[in-house]
């Protein structure tokens, strides 16, 4: 039987703890899993480590994995921190990237290079807010679960882009490409810079600014305060006479705006054109187990993404290992468990557990 | 249209809605207990891959069914796990089944990836039955799976309105600390209830695999089916009954593609179609919370929080 007495106060170390002790759970889980369809942990293990880390293209590569997750990591914290469940960060993210190539084709050649790069990131961000619109209204007027609004929206952004790209000669698809369509080049004006020589680009500052912005802005405005009481009390909210719908609908809308964001740093950094299956990867999905690492601290959901992103890129590095490679979704696979993890873990926070014997007290 | 077409269509919104009712009932199952599992999706995914695996080993049908239901059952039970005896938010456990469940699902299934699958669960038409007019056609010329669904909502209306263990699973539901007051061990029959739920969820999995579309794809075998099965659940505010009914109308959603291009209409690009189903179930999820509270009240009152006995 399991007694749990709740804490006076939670120890600060836990804070730390807590996600180390997830993610060595994790990886044992993971060994194990590893074990039982015939592979080697420790070797797949140390190859992982080796090509995310260990190599300077290995880490240019986790760089560039992490950029994504900085913004979805994000969307999900502002969200998941103040118990609104937005996971379309997925779709947002392709609408995001749908919305930045689109104004990146349509006015890269005609305005100057860093005014079309801005109006194609702006684009993006718009796209996302459009796409978290109709849920964030209906959650913040109705009371509609915007957890399950969210997530169906993903597979209608997913079908969008593969619309423009595979079933119709829209302005996104390459006129060119015959035999095997796919997105048009963007011009290179409107294109995200990369950083001095490697592949990193300029999508992982802008991704550390808007933590550092969503940080300031809930820790120093009044927009923040109200988030916070409602976060811990929509009820307290409602007393206080802070509008819960305005409240619910910021934090939706810049939920949806980062995600959007993800979509442009993506297309306008990394793919330089709408490449549909490329984009909608998980990213969206990744970023809950991004933020709930970080627990939902803002500014925590870089180096998480950091660690995340080099995970990500693992995988795809032990799918070609020499005698028979490891399927790719072994980081899907340890994401999944750390998530898990985490979760078990989170009781040790509030709580003092005690595994004993049920006694029988008349109470 | 001519009448051949419209029965025909019905017949496939029928199949196509069956998954949806095995998935759905499992999730009403677990949610009347107060837990909400939000993995279905995930479930799905594992049962449809383990299916595969042994039905492609054993060349059984049953044995397929049968494995991708107690693999999905053992995910379910990681979640309760989680969610009842550690207490942790039942909504991010729920989404965490997802990402492990598609994770393993895509390990194990990669080296099948694409395969057909030897066997096929096939139609068996009820005797007499099956000759009615327009019903026979539409109702009694399905598969076992499809009458096995019928048998188990029936199940499930007697279990939750008469039954001992139905009403203790209600009460739990409702209000945990007044059961566990009654002497009701609430842990326990959220345990069963959320495993249950693995199991029909694993059953609809599999059944997608050995009965529609026999070959494995992480992207395209369950494609959303679990988060319908989880909206469906509210719109039949929590009624088997209802539940049956509304997957019928969305395995409709589901077919209407065929419905359309056997009409004539072949202008609507196929990814217009494909994204009706999950349009149709924001619009009613949307719709059903405009109509009012009303309906909201239906819900478990203590659906998805974590009970603590000494904060009782």
């Amino acid at each position: 039987m399991l007694r749990l007495e709740r804490r006076a106060t939670q120890p600060a170390h836990l804070v730390l703890s807590v996600p180390l002790a997830a993610i060595t759970g994790a990886l044992l889980l993971g060994a194990l899993f590893l074990a039982a369809n015939g592979f080697d942990p420790l070797l797949i293990y140390a190859e992982m480590a080796r090509a995310s880390f260990a190599t300077r293209y290995g880490i240019e590569d986790s760089l560039v994995s992490a950029t994504p997750l900085v913004y979805t990591g994000l969307a999900a914290a502002i969200a998941f921190r103040f118990r609104l469940y937005n996971v379309g960060a997925e779709g947002q993210l392709v609408v995001g990237g749908i919305c930045s190539a689109g104004a990146a084709l349509l006015l890269g050649q005609a305005l100057p290079g860093g005014l079309a790069l801005a109006l194609a990131l702006l684009a993006g961000l718009a796209g996302g807010v459009a796409w978290v619109l109709v849920p964030a209204l209906a959650r913040a007027r109705l009371g509609t679960s915007e957890i399950i609004t969210t997530l169906l929206l993903n597979y209608v952004a997913v079908l969008l882009a593969r619309y423009l790209i595979f079933g119709s000669r829209s302005l996104w698809r390459d006129p060119t490409a015959t035999n095997f369509p796919q997105g048009r080049a963007l011009p290179p004006a409107s294109q995200l810079p990369e950083l001095g020589g490697t592949q990193i680009h300029a999508g992982l500052v802008l991704g550390i600014v808007c933590a550092v912005l969503v940080f300031a802005l809930l820790r120093w405005t009044r927009a923040g305060f109200d988030a916070r009481v409602f976060g811990d009390s929509p009820a307290a909210a409602s007393y206080a006479g802070i509008s819960v719908t305005m409240v619910v609908l910021l934090l939706l809308v810049v939920s949806g705006a980062v995600a959007g964001l993800a979509g442009a740093s993506e297309v306008l950094g990394r793919a330089h054109r709408l490449d549909p299956t490329g984009l909608a990867v998980g990213f969206g999905y990744t970023g809950i187990i991004v933020a709930a690492l970080a627990r939902y601290h803002p500014l925590g959901v870089v180096p998480v993404a950091v660690f995340v992103g080099a995970l990500s890129n693992a995988g795809t590095a032990v799918q070609s290992l020499p005698g028979g490679g490891v399927p790719a979704a072994i980081s899907t696979v340890l994401q999944g468990a750390i998530l898990i993890f985490v979760l078990a873990s989170e009781i040790h926070v509030a709580y003092r557990v005690r595994w004993r014997r049920l006694e029988r007290t008349a109470s | 249209m001519n009448d051949g077409v419209i029965l025909i269509t019905l017949a496939a919104a029928v199949a196509a809605g069956t998954p949806l009712v095995l998935a759905g009932l499992g999730e009403l199952l677990a949610e009347r207990a107060g837990v909400l599992n939000l993995g279905v999706e995930g479930m799905m995914l594992i049962g449809a891959v383990s299916a595969f695996l042994v039905a492609h080993r054993t060349s059984s049908v049953t044995a397929g069914l049968l494995a991708g239901m107690v693999a999905a059952a053992l995910l379910a039970s990681v979640h309760a796990f989680v969610s009842v005896t550690l207490r942790a938010n039942q909504i991010v456990s729920g989404l965490a089944l997802v990402i492990l469940g598609s994770g393993v699902a895509t390990f194990v299934g990669r080296p099948i990836e694409g395969q057909p699958l030897g066997v096929h669960l096939g139609q068996r038409d009820v005797p007499w039955l099956a000759d009615l007019p327009v019903i026979g056609r539409v109702l009694f010329r399905q598969d076992v799976v499809v009458y096995a669904s019928w048998v188990l909502v029936l199940i499930a209306i007697g279990y939750l309105r008469y039954t001992k263990a139905g009403l203790w699973a209600r009460a739990v539901g409702e209000s945990p600390a007044t059961a566990d007051v009654m002497g009701v061990r609430v842990a326990a029959i959220q345990y069963v209830h959320t495993i249950i739920g693995g199991l029909l969820a694993g059953a609809s999995g599999a059944y997608l695999i050995v009965a529609r579309v026999p070959n494995w794809s992480q992207a395209s075998t369950t494609s959303g089916l679990g988060w319908i099965a989880v909206a469906l659940v509210v719109f039949s505010s929590w009624r088997p009954g209802r539940l049956l009914l509304g997957a019928y109308l969305f395995g409709a959603a589901l077919r209407a593609n065929f419905a359309l291009q056997a009409a004539g209409m072949h202008g609507v690009p196929a990814e217009a179609l494909a994204m009706l189903p999950y349009l149709l179930t924001i619009t009613v999820m949307i719709t059903l919370s405009a109509a009012g509270g009303r309906r909201g009240r239906h819900a478990p009152a203590a659906l998805g929080t974590a009970y603590i006995r000494s904060e009782r």
